[in-house]
């Protein structure tokens, strides 16, 4: 009997020895400090997506090139071909909105001289439905025609969807007010960063495809990774800055 | 020989006896996972209550379904007995003069359907901070998670925040019940968050506000979250330690490592309540200090 207790003893303590341990991830902690224009200060990218796709430059190569040829339509490209009123595209660009989501839609945008036309519209619409002017002002977008609500959204989702179904896509995450994101989990190996839209800057579109190493000596600690598309010593990725392709609206 | 069969015999006729009693439905109990009862939801709820400016400031399923939604099929439930179980599903009492009703939805029934949230897809409405450039009011987490004690957020818990984008056209609508709500295959149960730093202020951070941030600062993975399942409120060490473990500024996190040097069962209490304040701190801790993590057992 005692013979038989050790022996399973033995036989619990080989299989836990032999249990892997908890792996190791490391963080990287990206910055985007861009320049709208030479004179411009130096400040964070906020509100854009990044993706952390796995392997090597030349291993995405496909996915690189995609990036670099897709033909884009800028925001406000997009608006204006979708006869959206002037006052809607101020209201967008003031906020730097890629959708109108993005601002609370206050009274002063619906009635008065800064009123935005589609959005009286669409009160004066939810109005006749429930006649509640605060309800109607807080469900405004639900009555704005899909292509003004969220059709940039779902035009670059689908974008998104056609360059990355092809990759091992593992991490998305957007850069917070200060240009900050953080891909977390992350196990030794070699990355590709990359905004896949390029971002608008002034009237530049900005890419970066960037690689970047995890080493297992950054793991169990944060990794800082700053991009932008100007040089400096501390820039570790620049991106490829291209002039804003001419709009068929204007 | 005989015996035994005669005791077969009584077996299978306990069974006979018994089986009924068995397999009875209860009709005190509604559940949606019964086949018969997923059709389309506003097969039986009416969408927005007829009644919905009685109880709710906006408009919404405020009600339990009228009587046709159960009566099509249940009429021999609803006329069974001077008491039918089936009322109590809604009614707090089950008499034919009464009709009072639980309030909607009845908060003490367990909750039939998960709910799917994907932080991810709501990247306008959860970033920037709000009046960060005034006069502009820019959406944040706060549409959603409002204060709810000095510590921490609400989560919402009801369509108000939802509709303000979802009422109609803008999948899933309000009509869409489908669209979020997700029928589970055992009781759903909310899980609040673990809270490790209990004594973390959101609106603190001295006579500046220095807390007062975007929340993706702080909460890191939240822009990636597709879904609530596994969901964390995931703030690193760094978030904190980036004021309150710098040199020449303040050493909170050091000074408590050095405390349990000292003494092992010292209890860290400048973020932690006293049962997270007890546990060894982990390795991250030792890291933002420079120093080779500690079991607290280790210590003389």
């Amino acid at each position: 009997m005692k013979l038989v207790f050790f022996a399973l003893l033995l036989m619990a303590t080989v299989v836990l020895a032999q249990q892997p341990t908890a792996q190791q991830t490391g963080v990287l902690r990206l910055r985007v400090r861009v320049k709208a224009d030479d004179a411009a200060p130096l400040k964070g990218l906020s509100r854009k997506r990044f993706f952390l796709i796995p392997g090597t430059l030349e291993q995405n190569r496909t996915l690189v090139t995609g990036i670099e040829q897709q033909p884009l339509t800028t925001r406000d490209c997009y608006y204006k071909q979708r006869h959206a009123s002037a006052q809607l595209i101020n209201w967008l660009q003031e906020g730097d909105c890629e959708s109108v989501y993005c601002r609370s839609i206050e009274n002063e945008f619906v009635t008065g001289p800064k009123a935005v036309p589609e959005f009286a519209n669409a009160f004066a619409a939810h109005h006749t439905e429930f006649g509640n002017d605060v309800i109607a002002l807080q469900w405004l977008t639900n009555y704005l025609s899909p292509d003004l609500r969220d059709g940039f959204y779902k035009d670059r989702e689908r974008l998104l969807q056609t360059l990355l179904q092809q990759t091992g896509m593992i991490q998305s995450v957007m850069t917070d007010q200060k240009g900050s994101a953080y891909f977390t989990d992350l196990g030794p190996g070699t990355y590709v960063i990359s905004n896949v839209i390029p971002a608008e800057l002034g009237q530049t579109l900005v890419t970066w495809n960037c690689e970047v190493q995890i080493k297992p000596e950054d793991l169990a600690t944060e990794k800082p990774y700053l991009i932008s598309n100007r040089k400096d010593k501390t820039v570790k990725c620049v991106g490829i800055e291209k002039p804003k392709p001419t709009c068929a609206a204007d | 020989m005989t015996r035994i069969k005669r005791k077969t015999a009584l077996f299978f006729l306990f069974l006979i006896c018994v089986r009924p009693c068995l397999s009875a439905a209860d009709y005190s109990k509604f559940s949606h996972s019964t086949p018969k009862h997923q059709a389309a939801c506003n097969t039986c709820h009416k969408f927005p209550a007829k009644d919905w400016t009685r109880i709710s400031s906006f408009p919404d399923i405020t009600d339990y379904p009228s009587h046709d939604a159960c009566v099509s099929c249940h009429r021999p439930q609803f006329f069974r007995s001077a008491r039918p179980p089936i009322c109590s599903v809604c009614h707090s009492k089950t008499s034919p003069r009464d009709e009072v009703r639980y309030a909607f939805r009845n908060p003490a029934a367990k909750l039939q359907f998960a709910i799917e949230f994907p932080h991810d897809k709501h990247q306008d409405a959860i970033a920037m901070l709000r009046f960060a450039h005034p006069p502009q009011g820019y959406n944040n987490c706060t549409i959603c998670h409002g204060p709810r004690t000095a510590m921490f957020k609400a989560a919402p818990t009801d369509h108000g925040s939802c509709f303000n984008c979802h009422w109609k056209s803008q999948e899933p609508v309000a009509a869409n019940c489908n669209g979020c709500h997700k029928l589970a295959s055992t009781p759903y149960v909310l899980v609040e968050p673990a809270r490790i730093s209990a004594k973390f202020i959101h609106d603190g951070g001295g006579e500046k506000k220095q807390h007062v941030a975007e929340c993706t600062t702080c909460h890191i993975n939240i822009t990636k979250s597709a879904s609530l399942r596994g969901l964390k409120p995931d703030v690193p060490i760094t978030a904190c330690t980036e004021c309150h473990n710098k040199d020449g500024l303040r050493q909170d996190l050091s000074k408590e490592l050095i405390a349990i040097d000292k003494n092992r069962s010292f209890t860290c209490v400048y973020c932690h309540a006293e049962k997270v304040g007890s546990l060894d701190p982990p390795a991250s801790h030792y890291l933002i200090a420079q120093r080779p993590p500690l079991k607290r057992r280790d210590i003389k």
